[in-house]
C-alpha cells in the first residue's frame, strides 16, 4: 500500500470519513486507487477504442522517453548546523552481539554512513573494531532486507501498514491483558540493554504470565560456573594486561570471547620484548584458533579430554609443586608441567580461560584454580549481572505443545535456524494461531510467523547496552529508518502502550539510572561520547567466602581421558558468519578463515593425520552421524587440529538469508552446511559419539592461500623461506642478540640501484607492521574493504584464485604437521622505492608520487598485468571481470550507498592495490593545509590501522625522525621482505619474539631459518621421534591435500 | 606448353658426391616448366575437395576465434583462466609461440640470402608466407590479452591529449616496437621477393578479374633489367635488414621475460635461448607444413629431399641447442646460489608442472636426436611426426616459462595453480583456424615457389 502510510510515529490521518468508519465503499475505493493487483482497464472496451487508446499511449510513452528523466535538485536554502556538503562527519554509537554492547565511531559523508571505526574513547574497543563490526555497514545497505510489513493471509503474503499492525496487535494484547498476559509469550536475543531490561520489567508487571524466552547463540557456560561455584549472578572480566601467564583451555578469548578488542590490546601491549615483561600464552584446545596460532605453546587436545587435563594441573597447582619431567615425557605432559610451573611462580598474575563450548564442569574447575592461584581481583573479576527473567527454551516449547500459547512475538531473533531445538521449534511455531516476527529480514523464523514487521537496523536506531565491563553504552541513529522499521525498545514500549519517542526511551532510562541526564548539556554529551561517563561500572561480585570451594579436596569425581583413538566432534561459532546471523553479509564470506583461509562454506576441519585414519583427504566429502542425524561436509586438512577431533563451523547452511548467504525459494542455494542438526538436545557443542564415513563425493574449498596441494619439493622451498620472510626468534635470544632479524635475512652484496633515486623533501609516508602484535584477525581485511570500496567476487572467483583483497593476511605453518607454529602476516603493497611494478608497465599507469607513494592510475591503466607479475609481494589486484556490475543491478542500488565517494570504483580491466589510504592522507593535509599547521604524527591514519585490536601497524612520515613509524623503521626487530631484491619496501615488519618457557625452547642452530630437513609432510601421521633436531622451521601445507 | 614430368618417387638428392652433385632439384624442369607448373596451381579453375574441406574447416575455425574475442571484450579477460599470481595465461604463451613460428620465413629468405644458400629459393616463399600468417595470429593475442581493449593503442608513442608518452622503460613497449617492425618488414620483404611472380601470373591470367587482381598486385612489373637491377639492390637492402630483424624480435620478446624478476624469467641467457628456439620451432613448421604440401601440390621436383633434409639438420642443430640451454640455465641456477631461482628450476621439474616440463624436454630434446639418422632425415613421413613433437614441445616451453615460473614466485602464501578455461583452449585452436585460412588461401592463389628465384639456381640459369 502507500508509502505513506509507513511513516512511522506519524499521525493517523484520515482520508474520508468512510475511512474513519472503514466502510465497505472506503475499501473499494483503496482497492481502485492502490491495487495490488486490481485491473486498470475500464470493462465493455470496444476494439476502436482498445486501438486508440493504445496507440496513444505508445506514442505519448515514446514522447517521454525521448527526455532525460526530470530531476529534482533542492539545494540548501539555509545550511543545517554543522553540516559541510562532502565533509566527514563521526558520530559514536553502537551495536549488541551476545547481549554484549560494542560501541562503535560511525563516519558519515553527506547523510549516508559508510565506515565503521571503533569508538576510541571508549575502553571497551580503543578504537579498535572486529571484522564483524567493520561489516556491519554492509549489513545496514542490505538489498534482503525487508521493506514492509506482511501478513501471511492463506499462504498469500499480503502488505500491511503500521496502522494496521498497531490495531491487530493491540487488540491482540488487549485480550492477553485481561488474562494477566496468559497465552501471550515473547522470544528475544539476550540484550545488555537498559532500556530494554526496563521495559521487560514493565512487560512483566502488565503481562505477568506471559512467558520471556531468550535465546542465545553465544552462551558461555562461564555465568552457569560462576552460579555453581560461587552463588554469583555475573560474568567473569578478564585483565589481561596483569597476566604474566595466560592458559587458554578450548578457550579463543582473540577471537570469538565478546571482549576480545580488549583481551586482544592488554595482550599485545604485554608482547613489547623491550617492555618491562613479557606475558606467555599456552593453549590447550582441540582446534586451532586465532588465540592458540598465537601461542607461545599449544597442545592439541581433544575437547573431550580437556577436563581431565584441568584436574592433572589442579592436582599439581594443589600439591604446589611442578618439576620437568624431561624430554622422553609425552609433549603435552612436557607443557602442562612447565604451565604448572609458571603458574606456581605467578600467583596473582595468571588466568585460565576456558571456552564456551567446555562444559560447566570445565569452567567450574577453572575457577576454581583461578581462585587457588588468588587471581580474582587481580587479573580476574566476577562482575555482577542483571538476573536474566528468561525462561529456557524447553519451556516455552512445552507451553506451545500443550496449546498455551496463543500469541507468540519473535523479537529479533531466528531461533528456527542453528540451534538444538530447531527442528522442534519450526514444527511448534506451525500450531502457534497467532505469531509476529520482528527483524531485518524475513528469515527462517519470519517464513513459519503470520506477520513479519521489518526491524530498523542499529544504525537507525536509538539503542543502549552495557559493554563487557559493564560501561552503558549509547546508540544514535545514523541515518531515518530506510525502509520505516522500528527498533526492539520502541516495539516494546508500544507493545507496552508506552508513546514516547524512541529517544526519549534511552533518555528515561539513563535518567533512571543517573539523574544528571535530566540535564541536557550532560545528555547530549553522553550521545556525543557515545557512553555514559562514570555511569553503571557494575559491582564486583561479592565472591563470598568461596575458601570451601577451592581448598578443599580437588575436583570431586574422577574423569578417565577419553580413549584417544574415539573420534570427537566439535561445533563451533563460524569466524565468518557468527552464528549465521552474518551469513548474508559478503565482506565476512569473503574474508578467509583466520587460520584454514577457507571462504564461502565450512567443512569438516581436521588434522592430516585424522583424515588419513578415516580415509578421505582435502575436499572429500565426509558424513557425519550424531544423535540420529547427519551431514555430509567436505574434509578439510588442517594442521594443528588435535587428533581425532573434526571441527565444524556453525552459522551456514541458511537458507532463508539472503541472495547472499543462501535464499533457497529463489533458488539460491545456502552457503556452506547447517552442522547445528547434529547438536543434541542438551546443546552440547562436543559430541563424542559419532560416526563419520567418506561417501567417494568431492567438493571444492575455497581457501585464498595453498589453492591446492603443495608437493614435496614446494614444502621444502617453504620451510627454507619463511625464516627469512617472518622472521622470529625467542625472547633470550633477542635479549642476547636484539638485532636477530638482520641476520636471519639472506647475504647478499651491496645493493646498487639501475635508476638515480628520488629524495623527498615533504612527507614520505611509511608502515610498519609488528608481527609480534598482530595475531591475525583480519579486522584489517574487512576495514580496508570497507573503506576502498574493494570488490566481493564470490566462491567461484575465490575458488580461481581472483580474489580482490588489497591487505591479506598470509599464514605459514612450521614445524610437526600435528603441532605447528603458526606466523600471521598481514601484507599488503610495499610501496617500494624501487617498485618493480613501476618500471614494466608500458603506459605509466603506475608512478611513485613525490611523497614515496605508489600510485596507481586506474585511468590510464590498460590491464597488461605485467605489474602484478613483477611484483614480489604479489599485492596488486586484477579485475579479470565486472566485479562491481552486480552494484548496477536495479534491486542492489542500495548497496551502492556503502560506497566511499572519496575512492574511485573500479572498472573492469584495470589493476588495483593498497593505496595507504591516499585519500586519508588528503584528507589530513587539506585540513592542515587550511589550518595553517604541519601535520602531526599519528594524524595520518590508514584503515588497517585504525581497525587493528593489537595496535601492530602503525604509519607516519619517515621523513619525521620523531614519528613512531620512523622509530619502528629504527628498531632492532625491523626487518624488509625480500629486501635483497633492491625494492626499498615502505613497509617494514618488526620481527617475531616468542617467549617460550625455558624448559621448552628449541635451541636454534642456525641463523638463517634455512629448514634444511625436510620431514614428511602433511601425509605422515603423528611422528612418535618428533624431536627432529633442526625442526625450528619445518614447513606444512596449509591443508592443501 | 612446356612438358616436364614429375618423378614418381622422391629422387635421392641428398648424397652429395664432389664428382657428380646433383642438383637441388630434381626432374627435367626447363625454364618454362617451372613457371607452367607453379602459375598452374595458382590458376587452376577447378578447386579441390580436399581444399574446399580444409579450407572449411579453417575458416569455421577462425569465426569461432573472433566470436570469442568478441565475447572477450563483452565481458572481460576473467574469461580466461588466469589468475593471481598466473597474471599471464595462454594468450601470452600463444603469441610466443606464434612469434617463434614466425622466425623460420625471414630467417630462410633473408639469412641465407645473405649467406648465398642457394638452396633456400624453392621454399623461402613457402616459409614467408608461414612467417607472416604466424605473426598475425601472435599479434592478434597481445592486443586482446589487456584488461581494457579498446584503449591499445596507449601502446603506440602517439601524440595525445594526455601529453602522456609510454613508458620507454617497459619491455613491453620495446615488444610492440620489435613486432610491429618485423611484421612489416617480413611482409614488405616477402611481398616485393613476390613481384615478378605476380607480373607472370598476370601475364598469363585469362580472366579479366584475375588479369586486374594481379594487374594491381603487381605494381606495374614489367621485368625490364632497369627494375630487375633495382629490385635485385631493394631486394638485398631488405635481406640487410630483415637479418638483425629475425634476432632482435625474439631478443626483445624474451625480455619480456628476463627483465622481469620473477625466478625463473630473470636469466641472461634467454636471448639466445629464445631465438635459437625460435628457429627451432619455425623450422619446425615449415616442415610440417611443406612435406605433406609438396606432395599434394606436386613440387616433389622443386622442394627436393636435399631441401627437407637441410632443414631437419637446422631443426637437429637448433634442438640441440635450446636443450643446451635448459641444461645451462639449471646449472646456472645452482651456481648462482640464489635460493627462489633454485627453486624455480626444482619445481620446473618436480613440481607440480613437471608434466609440462618433461613433455618440453622429451619433445625438444629428445625427438629432434632422431635426425642423427639420415633415414629419418629423408622420409618426409617421420619428419613431419617428429616436428609435430618439436611445435608441441615448443608450445610446452614457453607454457612452462610463462606459467611455471609466474604460479610460484617468492611468497608461499601468494603460490597458485592454473587451470585454462574452454576460452582459452577454443581460442587457441582458432589462432590455427585462423593460419591455416591464410595458408590455404596462399596455396590457391599465389605463386608457391619463388619462380623467378627457382631459375636463377636452375642449371638452365648457370647457362644463360
Amino acid at each position: 500500500m502507500s508509502l505513506l502510510d509507513q511513516q512511522p510515529n506519524s499521525k493517523p490521518y484520515w482520508r474520508s470519513l468512510d475511512e474513519l468508519a472503514d466502510k465497505p465503499a472506503f475499501q473499494d475505493w483503496m482497492s481502485r486507487e492502490f491495487p495490488t493487483a486490481a485491473s486498470e482497464l475500464p470493462d465493455n472496451l470496444s476494439r476502436r477504442r482498445w486501438l486508440q487508446l493504445m496507440g496513444a499511449s505508445l506514442s505519448l510513452g515514446g514522447i517521454a522517453g525521448c527526455r532525460w528523466e526530470a530531476e529534482e535538485i533542492a539545494p540548501f536554502t539555509v545550511r543545517p548546523q554543522n553540516r559541510t556538503p562532502g565533509e566527514k562527519q563521526y558520530f559514536s554509537t553502537m551495536w549488541e552481539l551476545n547481549g554484549v554492547a560494542r560501541p562503535l565511531t560511525v563516519t558519515s559523508i553527506d547523510g549516508r554512513p559508510i565506515k565503521i571505526e571503533g569508538n576510541k574513547q571508549h575502553s571497551a574497543s580503543r578504537g579498535a573494531t572486529s571484522a564483524f563490526d567493520q561489516a556491519l555497514i554492509l549489513s545496514m545497505y542490505d538489498p534482503d532486507r525487508s521493506t514492509g510489513l506482511v501478513e501471511r493471509v492463506r499462504k498469500e503474503l499480503v502488505p500491511r501498514t503500521w496502522d494496521e499492525f498497531d490495531r491487530v496487535l493491540k487488540r491482540r494484547l488487549a485480550t492477553h491483558a485481561n488474562r494477566n498476559g496468559s497465552g501471550l509469550a515473547l522470544i528475544k536475543e539476550p540484550s545488555s540493554s537498559p532500556t530494554q531490561l526496563r521495559l521487560l520489567e514493565a512487560f512483566a508487571r502488565k503481562f505477568p504470565n506471559a512467558i520471556v524466552c531468550e535465546v542465545n547463540a553465544g552462551d558461555d557456560g562461564s555465568q552457569a560456573a560462576l552460579k555453581n561455584v560461587f552463588e554469583v549472578d555475573g560474568r567473569i572480566a578478564l585483565d589481561v594486561s596483569k597476566a604474566k601467564v595466560i592458559a587458554c583451555f578450548d578457550a579463543d578469548p582473540f577471537g570469538k570471547h565478546p571482549d576480545s578488542l580488549r583481551i586482544v590490546r592488554d595482550w599485545s601491549d604485554r608482547r613489547e620484548p623491550d617492555g618491562d615483561w613479557m606475558n606467555r600464552l599456552y593453549c590447550f584446545e582441540s582446534n586451532l584458533s586465532l588465540t592458540g596460532s598465537n601461542a607461545d605453546h599449544r597442545v592439541p587436545t581433544k575437547s573431550s579430554d580437556v577436563l581431565s587435563m584441568l584436574q592433572q594441573l589442579e592436582r599439581a597447582i594443589a600439591a604446589d609443586e611442578a618439576s620437568d619431567p624431561g624430554d622422553d615425557a609425552p609433549g603435552g605432559q612436557r607443557v602442562l608441567a612447565a604451565l604448572a610451573e609458571d603458574l606456581l611462580k605467578h600467583r596473582g598474575e595468571s588466568i585460565l580461560i576456558a571456552g564456551s563450548q567446555q562444559p560447566a564442569a570445565v569452567h567450574e574447575l577453572v575457577l576454581r584454580i583461578n581462585h587457588r592461584l588468588e587471581n580474582f581481583g587481580s587479573t580476574l573479576n566476577a562482575v555482577a549481572s542483571e538476573k536474566s527473567q528468561s525462561v529456557g527454551v524447553a519451556k516455552l516449547l512445552g507451553a506451545i505443545a500443550a496449546k498455551k500459547v496463543e500469541t507468540l512475538v519473535v523479537l529479533d531473533a531466528n531461533p528456527a535456524f542453528g540451534t538444538q531445538y530447531s527442528p522442534a521449534f519450526v514444527s511448534a511455531m506451525k500450531t502457534v494461531p497467532f505469531s509476529l516476527h520482528v527483524g531485518t529480514h524475513r528469515d527462517e523464523t519470519a517464513r513459519l510467523c503470520r506477520w513479519h514487521v521489518p526491524m530498523a537496523h542499529v544504525l537507525e536506531s536509538w539503542m543502549d547496552g552495557r559493554s563487557f565491563d559493564g560501561t552503558v553504552t549509547v546508540g544514535q541513529p545514523l541515518i531515518d529508518p530506510l525502509f520505516a522499521g522500528r527498533s526492539v525498545s520502541e516495539l516494546l514500549a508500544g507493545m507496552l502502550g508506552l508513546k514516547a519517542e524512541p529517544r526519549e526511551l534511552i533518555r528515561e532510562t539513563l535518567t533512571s539510572l543517573d539523574g544528571r541526564f535530566r540535564n541536557d548539556k550532560q545528555w547530549r554529551r553522553a550521545i556525543h561520547d557515545g557512553f555514559a561517563s562514570g555511569l553503571g561500572v557494575p559491582e564486583e561480585a561479592n565472591l563470598g567466602d568461596a575458601q570451601a570451594a577451592t581448598t578443599g579436596a580437588p575436583f570431586a569425581g574422577s574423569v578417565q581421558p577419553r580413549p584417544p583413538a574415539e573420534v570427537e566432534v566439535v561445533l563451533s561459532l563460524s569466524g565468518a558468519t557468527h552464528d549465521g546471523r552474518l551469513a548474508n553479509n559478503g565482506w565476512l564470506q569473503e574474508t578467509p578463515d583466520a587460520i584454514s583461509k577457507l571462504t564461502w562454506g565450512n567443512a569438516a576441519v581436521m588434522s592430516p593425520a585424522t583424515a588419513k585414519s578415516l580415509g578421505v583427504s582435502h575436499g572429500q566429502v565426509v558424513r557425519i552421524e550424531a544423535n540420529g542425524r547427519s551431514v555430509d561436509l567436505p574434509a578439510f586438512e588442517l594442521p594443528g587440529v588435535a587428533k581425532n577431533s573434526v571441527q565444524l563451523a556453525l552459522g551456514y547452511g541458511r537458507t532463508a538469508a539472503g541472495h547472499v548467504g543462501g535464499l533457497v525459494d529463489e533458488g539460491i542455494d545456502p552457503v556452506g552446511v547447517d552442522v547445528s542438526v547434529l547438536l543434541p538436545e542438551d546443546g552440547s557443542r562436543v559430541l563424542t559419539n559419532v560416526t563419520l564415513t567418506p561417501t567417494g563425493e568431492k567438493r571444492d574449498l575455497a581457501t585464498t592461500q595453498d589453492h591446492f596441494a603443495i608437493d614435496a619439493a614446494g614444502l621444502e622451498a617453504i620451510g627454507a623461506r619463511i625464516g627469512e620472510l617472518i622472521r622470529t626468534g625467542t625472547l633470550s635470544e633477542y635479549e642476547e642478540h636484539p638485532d636477530f632479524a638482520q641476520h636471519r635475512g639472506p647475504h647478499h652484496p651491496p645493493l646498487e640501484s639501475l635508476w638515480e633515486e628520488k629524495s623527498y623533501d615533504g612527507h614520505a609516508w611509511g608502515m610498519a607492521v609488528d608481527l609480534n602484535r598482530c595475531i591475525g584477525c583480519n579486522a584489517c581485511m574487512v576495514a580496508c574493504q570497507s573503506e576502498n570500496n574493494v570488490p566481493i567476487v564470490g566462491k567461484d572467483q575465490v575458488l580461481g584464485g581472483r580474489e580482490m583483497h588489497w591487505i591479506r593476511m598470509d599464514r605459514y605453518f612450521s614445524g610437526d604437521p600435528e603441532e605447528p607454529e603458526v606466523a600471521h602476516q598481514p601484507v599488503a603493497c610495499h610501496h617500494c622505492e624501487n617498485a618493480p611494478c613501476e618500471q614494466v608497465c608500458p603506459v605509466a599507469a603506475t608512478v611513485h608520487s613525490d611523497e614515496g607513494l605508489n600510485d596507481m592510475v586506474y585511468n590510464r591503466c590498460i590491464g597488461t598485468r605485467y605489474c602484478a607479475n613483477n611484483c614480489p609481494y604479489k599485492v596488486r589486484r586484477f579485475n579479470f571481470l565486472d566485479y562491481n556490475a552486480p552494484l548496477e543491478e536495479p534491486q542492489n542500488e542500495l548497496v551502492q550507498l556503502v560506497i566511499n565517494p572519496e575512492v574511485t570504483v573500479r572498472s573492469r580491466g584495470v589493476m588495483e592495490k593498497c593505496t595507504y589510504c591516499v585519500q586519508r592522507i588528503q584528507d589530513v593535509k587539506i585540513d592542515a593545509k587550511n589550518e595553517r599547521r604541519s601535520i602531526t604524527d599519528g594524524e595520518v591514519q590508514t584503515a588497517c590501522q585504525t581497525a587493528c585490536p593489537a595496535q601492530a601497524i602503525v604509519f607516519g612520515d619517515l621523513n619525521d625522525s620523531e614519528s613512531q613509524v620512523a622509530k619502528r623503521h629504527a628498531d632492532n626487530r625491523a626487518y624488509g621482505m625480500l629486501s635483497e631484491l633492491n625494492t626499498k619496501p615502505r613497509t617494514k615488519y618488526l620481527a617475531k619474539v616468542r617467549n617460550p618457557h625455558p624448559w621448552l625452547e628449541v635451541e636454534r642452530h642456525d641463523d638463517h631459518g634455512h629448514g634444511g630437513v625436510n620431514e614428511e609432510q602433511t601425509h605422515a601421521a603423528v611422528s612418535p621421534q618428533k624431536s627432529q633436531p633442526a625442526a625450528d622451521l619445518l614447513p606444512i601445507s596449509g591443508g592443501g591435500h | 606448353m612446356a612438358s616436364f614430368s614429375i618423378p614418381a618417387s622422391d629422387v635421392d638428392n641428398t648424397i652429395i658426391d664432389p664428382t657428380n652433385r646433383p642438383g637441388v632439384m630434381t626432374g627435367d624442369n626447363s625454364l618454362a616448366s617451372i613457371t607452367e607448373q607453379v602459375s598452374a596451381l595458382a590458376e587452376s579453375d577447378k578447386t579441390s575437395r580436399a581444399w574446399k574441406i580444409a579450407f572449411t574447416i579453417s575458416v569455421s575455425a577462425t569465426l569461432m576465434l573472433f566470436a570469442l574475442i568478441g565475447y572477450l571484450i563483452v565481458t572481460g579477460v576473467g574469461v580466461w583462466g588466469n589468475n593471481a599470481p598466473v597474471f599471464w595465461g595462454w594468450p601470452i604463451v600463444n603469441f610466443v609461440f606464434w612469434v617463434g613460428i614466425g622466425h623460420a620465413g625471414t630467417l630462410i629468405s633473408a639469412i641465407l640470402f645473405l649467406f648465398r644458400q642457394n638452396w633456400r629459393t624453392s621454399i623461402n616463399r613457402f616459409a614467408e608466407a608461414m612467417t607472416i600468417f604466424a605473426v598475425t595470429c601472435a599479434g592478434i593475442f597481445p592486443a586482446i590479452h589487456i584488461g581494457r581493449v579498446w584503449f591499445v593503442y596507449w601502446l603506440a608513442p602517439v601524440p595525445n591529449s594526455l601529453a602522456m608518452w609510454p613508458n620507454f622503460r617497459s619491455p613491453l613497449l620495446w615488444d610492440v616496437f620489435a613486432v610491429t617492425a618485423y611484421a612489416t618488414v617480413s611482409g614488405l620483404f616477402w611481398y616485393l621477393g613476390m613481384l615478378p611472380d605476380l607480373a607472370t601470373l598476370r601475364d598469363r591470367a585469362t580472366t579479366k578479374v584475375r588479369r586486374i587482381a594481379y594487374g594491381i598486385a603487381a605494381l606495374g612489373w614489367s621485368g625490364s633489367s632497369r627494375q630487375w637491377r633495382l629490385f635485385e639492390k631493394a631486394y638485398l637492402l631488405l635481406a640487410a635488414l630483415a637479418t638483425p630483424l629475425v634476432l632482435s624480435v625474439h631478443t626483445i620478446v624474451s625480455f619480456d621475460f628476463a627483465t622481469s624478476q620473477i625466478p625463473g624469467w630473470h636469466t641472461t641467457i634467454f636471448p639466445p635461448y629464445f631465438v635459437a628456439g625460435a628457429v627451432f620451432s619455425g623450422f619446425a613448421m615449415v616442415i610440417t607444413l611443406m612435406a605433406p604440401a609438396r606432395k599434394f601440390f606436386g613440387l616433389q621436383n622443386l622442394v627436393t629431399l636435399r631441401h627437407l633434409e637441410n632443414m631437419c639438420k637446422v631443426v637437429l642443430a637448433t634442438g640441440s641447442m635450446v636443450g643446451y640451454a635448459y641444461a645451462i640455465e639449471f646449472f646456472i641456477a645452482w651456481y648462482g646460489g640464489n635460493q627462489y631461482e633454485q627453486f624455480a628450476f626444482i619445481n620446473r621439474a618436480l613440481g607440480p608442472y613437471s608434466w609440462a616440463y618433461w613433455t618440453m624436454v622429451s619433445c625438444n630434446v629428445l625427438a629432434p636426436q632422431l635426425f642423427w639418422f639420415k633415414k629419418v632425415r629423408t622420409t618426409p613421413w617421420m619428419m613431419v611426426v617428429i616436428c609435430i613433437f618439436v611445435n608441441i614441445g615448443m608450445w610446452f616451453e614457453r607454457f612452462v616459462i610463462t606459467v611455471t615460473s609466474l604460479s610460484r614466485d617468492f611468497l608461499p602464501s601468494s603460490w597458485g595453480y592454473f587451470v585454462p578455461t574452454p576460452v582459452d583452449v577454443l581460442m587457441f585452436i582458432g589462432s590455427f583456424g585462423l593460419f591455416f585460412t591464410l595458408f590455404l588461401l596462399f596455396c590457391r592463389f599465389l605463386p608457391m615457389v619463388a619462380m623467378a628465384e627457382v631459375k636463377s639456381v636452375m642449371p638452365h640459369g648457370e647457362d644463360h
